[in-house]
């Protein structure tokens, strides 16, 4: 009985390991086909593993230039959340005041409005500010997108650290500077991480807001180079090319995630968001 | 803290001030300003910019494809809420409660969508429908059901449950995680105790897990509903552009399409409030239906 409930259950959990992992598999192996190999065996391995569909989607088709783009976006922005988030979340857990709240939901209410909604303004803003096309002004938008959320789960993490601490470091005379960067920031190292690699995954993948507030194809983000490349695609019929493009964009995340995955399932599931 | 008033709110500035002023240029602005541009006939360039009052919503109300695309992002709501939650909680009850062994394993493979971009998601999924090389056609006729082969995308009925279903296929890892966090909260000896009791393990699933994961189940919901109706359109976007016709349309789609397509920004923008407005709507409604005391035994 036992024995046949244990394969039962195993049956509906091995099809939807192989409904995710399939596309991935045929993504990757179309990435090393030819056009014809693709129409007339789809579903075989290719017959010879050459990179040439990955050069031409690298070199030909501006995903090198978007990749190093979006590298210098993800970078930029994760670094920018964090150094914005840091001291609110720490001034907000630890001056309670009725200020303080007001500000802690204005924040939170924030994350519940749809960003459409300011899309159009926030677009013409950066027309007027010269930053339309702006890898930094980009990264900084992301950023802020993101300042809410990470308050958010860090207000937690903070919370979490004894009082004494700074207390005892108060009396050593150090200056409340000295408290949030030399004590706080180090206990939250994990939340820190936690948080980071969440909002990293976020830019790295952003797609909408880069198609609207990018222009030049040497700017864009891999999102909207794919998206150009899917197009290009269609004309050209490079179909191989598309699918070495999918793999240029998605096989550095699935690497990055395999070595910080511990830290996404711990921060999810200790207390992060509850 | 024990510092003079004077430096402590010095500090104080030093840490909120920089923040909420660039929170303010950049979220707090932009959708105020939404709202105010939505007034306006305006097509981009200042000297286009006529105050109409009330004309963009007047026309929204009679734009019979904001209608289809409010039934069509209520669509997406509701069958991703349905899929997701049921496999969510399916997966992380398997994999928390029957001592599986690979468990870690399929965790980490159910969250692989979860990070992969919605452009390459969409990208990916309109390959699998592709009629000429996609895998759903192919394997249908390797099956003999040519019949059943269809341009998926293409077509006027098939294209919603279409999108919906890469939409769940990317939804369901972090859902389970969620739940799999709650259930890991609830104490061993409840089950224990039902076990001794001789509760089937569907009992203990009804009568404990559900009620003691009720918080999460109920948060995720939600996540799911605020983040459909305000970002399924980006898949949409991706793989049908709204089409065929404006069959598959939802209300972002269809301002983007409006704003940065048409230039028609002031109808752009009255479209961002509608959403805005069902969105707030749909979710304190949600919250009720769903209220349901917190239980601890």
């Amino acid at each position: 009985m036992k024995v046949v409930s244990q394969i039962l259950v195993r049956i509906p959990l091995i099809l939807w390991a192989f409904i995710v992992i399939f596309p991935l598999i045929w993504m990757f192996m179309g990435a090393f086909k030819s056009n014809a190999e693709i129409f007339t065996s789809p579903w075989s391995f290719p017959t010879d593993f050459s990179f040439t569909n990955f050069e031409r989607a690298w070199n030909d088709y501006n995903i090198g230039r978007a990749f190093l783009n979006s590298f210098f976006v993800t970078v930029l922005g994760s670094f920018l959340t964090i150094i914005l988030s840091i001291p609110t979340a720490y001034a907000l857990e630890r001056v309670r005041s009725k200020f303080g709240e007001v500000l802690i939901n204005v924040y939170l209410a924030s994350m519940m409005i749809p960003s459409v909604l300011g899309w159009i303004p926030l677009f013409f803003l950066l027309m007027k500010l010269n930053l339309l096309d702006n890898l930094w002004a980009l990264s900084l938008v992301y950023a802020i997108s993101h300042v809410p959320f990470t308050i958010f789960i860090l207000v937690g993490f903070i919370g979490n650290i004894p009082k004494e601490l700074e207390e005892a470091a108060v009396v050593d005379g150090m200056s409340p500077y000295g408290i949030l960067f030399k004590i706080v920031t180090p206990l939250i190292k994990t939340g820190i991480i936690t948080v980071t690699i969440l909002n990293a995954i976020s830019y790295w993948n952003e797609f909408f807001m880069a198609l609207i507030l990018l222009q030049t194809e040497s700017k864009n983000t891999l999102g909207v180079a794919m998206n150009l490349l899917k197009i290009d695609a269609q004309y050209d019929s490079a179909w191989g090319v598309l699918f070495a493009g999918l793999c240029i964009a998605v096989i550095p995340v699935i690497i990055f995630y395999s070595f910080f995955q511990r830290h996404i399932v711990k921060g999810m599931t200790e207390g992060a968001i509850k | 803290m024990t510092f003079s008033s004077k430096s402590k709110y010095l500090f104080l500035a030093f840490c909120l001030l920089p923040t909420f002023l660039l929170f303010i240029i950049f979220t707090v602005y932009p959708m105020l300003g939404g709202l105010y541009y939505s007034f306006f006939d305006w097509s981009g360039t200042s000297a286009n910019k006529t105050f109409i009052g009330l004309d963009n919503y007047i026309r929204l109300w009679n734009d019979s494809i904001i209608k289809k695309a409010i039934i069509n992002d209520f669509f997406f709501v509701f069958v991703k809420v349905i899929g997701i939650m049921t496999l969510a909680l399916f997966f992380a009850v398997a994999l928390t409660q029957l001592k599986i062994k690979e468990a870690p394993f399929y965790r980490i493979v159910f969250f692989f969508p979860n990070i992969m971009s919605v452009v390459v998601i969409g990208i990916l999924w309109q390959f699998i429908y592709d009629p000429n090389m996609g895998i759903v056609n192919s394997l249908l006729n390797q099956v003999g059901l040519t019949e059943w082969a269809r341009p998926w995308l293409g077509d006027k009925t098939w294209v919603l449950p279409s999108i919906a279903i890469p939409a769940i296929w990317a939804g369901i890892g972090l859902f389970m995680l969620l739940i799999m966090g709650g259930i890991s909260n609830v104490p061993k000896s409840l089950y224990e105790a039902a076990d001794i009791d001789g509760a089937s393990e569907w009992q203990q699933f009804w009568h404990i897990t559900v009620p003691l994961v009720w918080p999460q189940i109920k948060t995720s919901i939600l996540y799911i509903i605020i983040t459909s109706l305000n970002g399924s359109f980006v898949l949409v976007q991706v793989m049908t552009g709204g089409g065929p016709g404006s069959a598959s349309e939802v209300m972002g789609s269809y301002l983007y399409q409006r704003a940065f397509e048409d230039f028609q920004f002031g109808y752009g923008a009255a479209i961002g409030v509608l959403i805005l407005v069902v969105s707030l709507i749909t979710v304190l409604v949600s919250q009720f239906i769903l209220k349901k005391e917190k239980v601890e035994y």
